[in-house]
């Protein structure tokens, strides 16, 4: 158990300690892009000898971001443009900004004069992703984010080292699916854990972040998962980071057995199929995306998604973890509401915002929500 | 009721208004006709491309309007609070709520319109309008068409963008041929995009008679009439009811009237879709301190002029919501000083992330451009709960203020 321990150890301090990390490789001479939610094409900053360095804003109080956005856009756009107003990425060489949702199409064209130093590539997805045309499509914004990333850190793009970072991507993400397996099962597994292992890799070259997920997963073959009476949920929304609401999961005993969280494992689910060259094969990995509130799905697969997760993980419920002011969760959250209801499995939803400070509402919600179904 | 004796308005029929007004009228019966045959029946986008279902000859209607004469007539408030029972969140635009409930209660006495056998969607004005549409297509098990134009972080539409969208109508054509049996033709479309042109440059020049001083309009007609632009945009009735519309304000310029009942002391460029909840009170405000509306990018957000196929694609990924900052600031600092604008009210519109998200700095970049006055106010287009008169009713003020002082006037 102590080396099961000393490993998680680690995660939580990459995962608490991104400030830090970014100056260290940026000493250490890296060049660095920071990438926005929801799907950057890190592979292609990598495969370019570029760190990709994620970020979902922070939980903290929004001074300068105000300047340029009302208060009814997401948290997590206001805090990543706070961060950058406040120099958190001093030093980085372009931000990627993939333009998902209305509130990121905002955050790259805010960015542009908001933080001056730190020049914004776009990235452009077609939501008709899976045809011929939109593929097609999805390869343009590809070519122009290296072409920008060319221009700016004077790197250059080959075909064939984008196939070598494919092939580190693709075994991330089977590590971080194994990862998601076995820790759902492990009551050991706190949400905290969990979180600080999905968090981390945003902050770590993939194949090291591989190597360390696969020393917990090794880690956590060797122990017994042991009897748990904790409550099985599955979690879905975009993120579920602020560490009040993890310890409030911890403290009602409830344990995620799976997730649907945009900054966890729907980053993971498919990885990047063969194909004639490297760039069709990311992009026929953005077409075979889906069940996600950000890429256009008119079957709401999503909310059968989730169903069937919830029956394959013998999970007792849902949390429903809904960032304010994030219309395409709000959109999603009634259809997902009724797909529960018709399968009788118990919902919860619970707002969260990065600039809250006070959980007491959402410690309330889900103690109810954990006594009536413990 | 205090109102008898007072004869009601009835504007002279032969007039753009009323000809207008009844386009409109006539847009809502047709529907009804057309569902009593038997027709399918569409609910569309406002920026869908309309250029496909005229060439089809289908019957549509739009939510968005419908949204917001709802909104306008007072059921806003009535209808968002049955999404919210349903489990939508208030933050939601409030033109989806509105839609969505009335998707569900399906009679109410503001304004009805029959219920949809297939979507059409276009996001071009905002990914809100997926999600919304999403939503009633798994809500009434109905097929839905999206055209995906995206948010261009450019100034020009690049070639690949077009390929894009071409793919996707030509899709879109194949799949409305199939849910509705109605068969494509390229004659009839050659047809659709001149009458469409047509109404477009009659929209376009009406609207551009803002610029004299005084204008010869109440910039507040141009909310109303863009009614017909987004709903008869392929229909001679429209090209030939903006005509006059251009023709009578023509003849106000030469006749020095106005349908602008003050003096105009100011001019002014409204940012934002109106808030249809308190459209009185808002443009009240304006009229009793002699505030004219003489420009809103919101007018030629449906003036779609193009020479081909592939301009028409390009015209659609070209409309305001749809375009870089720089490219938005540009457009409405030419409608700034082609106007003779003093000062800029912007709606910071609760519904609207997008329209919103980026205005901060937009704004100041056109008011430190143009050397004008900015003031900004909250509110919503339809969701009567989000505004304050109070708020407004000082924010105006201050702008006059300001404006007053630019001219020396104290």
């Amino acid at each position: 158990m102590a080396a099961l321990q000393d490993i998680l150890q680690e995660f939580h301090r990459i995962a608490a300690s991104p400030q830090e990390l970014l100056k260290s490789y940026l000493g250490q001479g890296k060049k660095v892009v920071v990438c926005s939610p929801v799907y950057s094409p890190e592979e292609i900053i990598h495969s370019m000898g570029l760190l990709p360095f994620g970020t979902w804003g922070a939980d903290m109080e929004i001074r300068e971001a105000k300047a340029y956005f009302p208060a009814f856009i997401c948290s997590i756009m206001q805090s990543i443009l706070e961060l950058g107003i406040k120099g958190a990425f001093q030093g980085v060489s372009a931000i990627v900004v993939p333009s998902l949702c209305d509130s990121l199409k905002c955050l790259g064209q805010n960015w542009k004069y908001a933080v001056p130093g730190i020049e914004f590539i776009p990235m452009t997805y077609p939501q008709n992703r899976n045809t011929d045309y939109g593929k097609e499509f999805t390869k343009a914004g590809y070519q122009r984010v290296i072409k920008d990333l060319e221009r700016i850190t004077g790197e250059t793009f080959e075909d064939g080292k984008l196939h070598k970072s494919i092939e580190i991507y693709n075994a991330h993400n089977q590590a971080m699916r194994e990862f998601s397996e076995y820790a759902g099962n492990y009551g050991a597994i706190t949400a905290a854990d969990r979180n600080a292992v999905f968090k981390s890799a945003y902050f770590m070259e993939k194949s090291e972040h591989t190597a360390l997920v696969n020393q917990l997963v090794d880690a956590l073959k060797a122990t017994e998962p042991g009897k748990t009476k904790k409550l099985r949920v599955v979690t879905s929304g975009i993120l579920a980071d602020a560490k009040e609401l993890l310890a409030i999961l911890e403290d009602n005993s409830i344990q995620i057995v799976a997730d649907d969280m945009a900054q966890e494992s729907r980053q993971y689910r498919v990885d990047c199929p063969p194909a004639g060259t490297a760039l069709d094969s990311l992009a026929g990995k953005f077409a075979a995306m889906g069940n996600c509130s950000v890429l256009y799905d008119v079957n709401k697969g999503r909310a059968s998604y989730i169903t069937e997760l919830v029956q394959e993980k013998r999970a007792e419920g849902v949390i429903y973890v809904l960032t304010k002011f994030c219309d395409p969760e709000e959109f999603d959250y009634v259809i997902v509401k009724k797909a529960c209801e018709e399968k009788n499995i118990p919902l919860l939803q619970i707002e969260v915002d990065r600039q809250m400070v006070n959980y007491e509402q959402v410690r309330t919600a889900v103690q109810t929500f954990s006594e009536m179904l413990g | 009721m205090g109102e008898e004796g007072k004869p009601k308005y009835v504007p002279d029929p032969n007039s753009a208004k009323a000809k207008l007004g009844n386009i409109a009228k006539q847009h809502y019966d047709n529907l009804w006709v057309a569902k009593e045959k038997g027709e399918m029946i569409g609910w569309c986008a406002s920026n869908f491309p309309q250029e496909i279902f005229q060439t089809l000859g289908l019957t549509v209607c739009y939510p968005e309007n419908q949204a917001a004469a709802i909104a306008a007539r007072g059921g806003g408030g009535r209808l968002c609070e049955v999404a919210e029972g349903e489990g939508y969140s208030n933050d939601i635009c409030a033109y989806a709520r509105i839609s969505i409930a009335y998707s569900q209660v399906k009679d109410i006495e503001e304004q009805n319109m029959p219920q949809p056998d297939y979507l059409l969607c276009c996001n071009n004005i905002c990914n809100c309008m997926i999600k919304w549409y999403e939503n009633l297509a798994e809500e009434l098990n109905i097929p839905m068409i999206l055209i995906d134009i995206p948010f261009n972080p450019d100034y020009k539409v690049s070639k690949e963008e077009i390929a894009y969208v071409k793919g996707q109508f030509l899709d879109a054509i194949r799949q409305l041929e199939e849910i509705t049996g109605k068969r494509w033709s390229d004659e009839k479309f050659k047809e659709i995009m001149k009458i469409s042109n047509r109404t477009s440059k009659a929209w376009l020049k009406a609207t551009s008679f803002c610029k004299y001083s005084p204008s010869p309009l109440n910039g507040f007609d141009l909310m109303n009439h863009m009614a017909v632009a987004v709903c008869a945009r392929g229909t001679l009735e429209a090209a030939e009811a903006f005509e006059l519309l251009a023709r009578e304000y023509e003849e106000s310029v030469k006749n020095g009237t106005s349908t602008f009942r003050a003096e105009e002391k100011h001019r002014i460029m409204f940012e934002g879709i109106a808030c249809w909840p308190h459209l009185r009170f808002t443009a009240t405000q304006l009229k009793s301190r002699g505030i004219n509306l003489v420009a809103t990018i919101y007018a030629d957000a449906f003036g779609f002029i193009y020479d081909d196929f592939d301009g028409l694609i390009e015209a659609y990924c070209n409309v305001p919501n749809a375009i870089n900052l720089e490219h938005a600031r540009d457009k409405r600092i030419a409608l700034v000083r082609n106007n003779n604008v003093e000062g800029m009210l912007v709606h910071v519109n609760r519904s609207c992330k997008l329209w919103s998200g980026f205005m901060y700095e937009m704004s100041r970049q056109i008011a430190e451009e143009c050397s004008v006055p900015l003031s900004t106010f909250d509110g919503d287009q339809a969701d009567p709960r989000n505004f304050s008169e109070a708020q407004y009713e000082t924010r105006v003020q201050a702008l006059t203020e300001i404006m007053e002082a630019n001219k020396g006037v104290r």
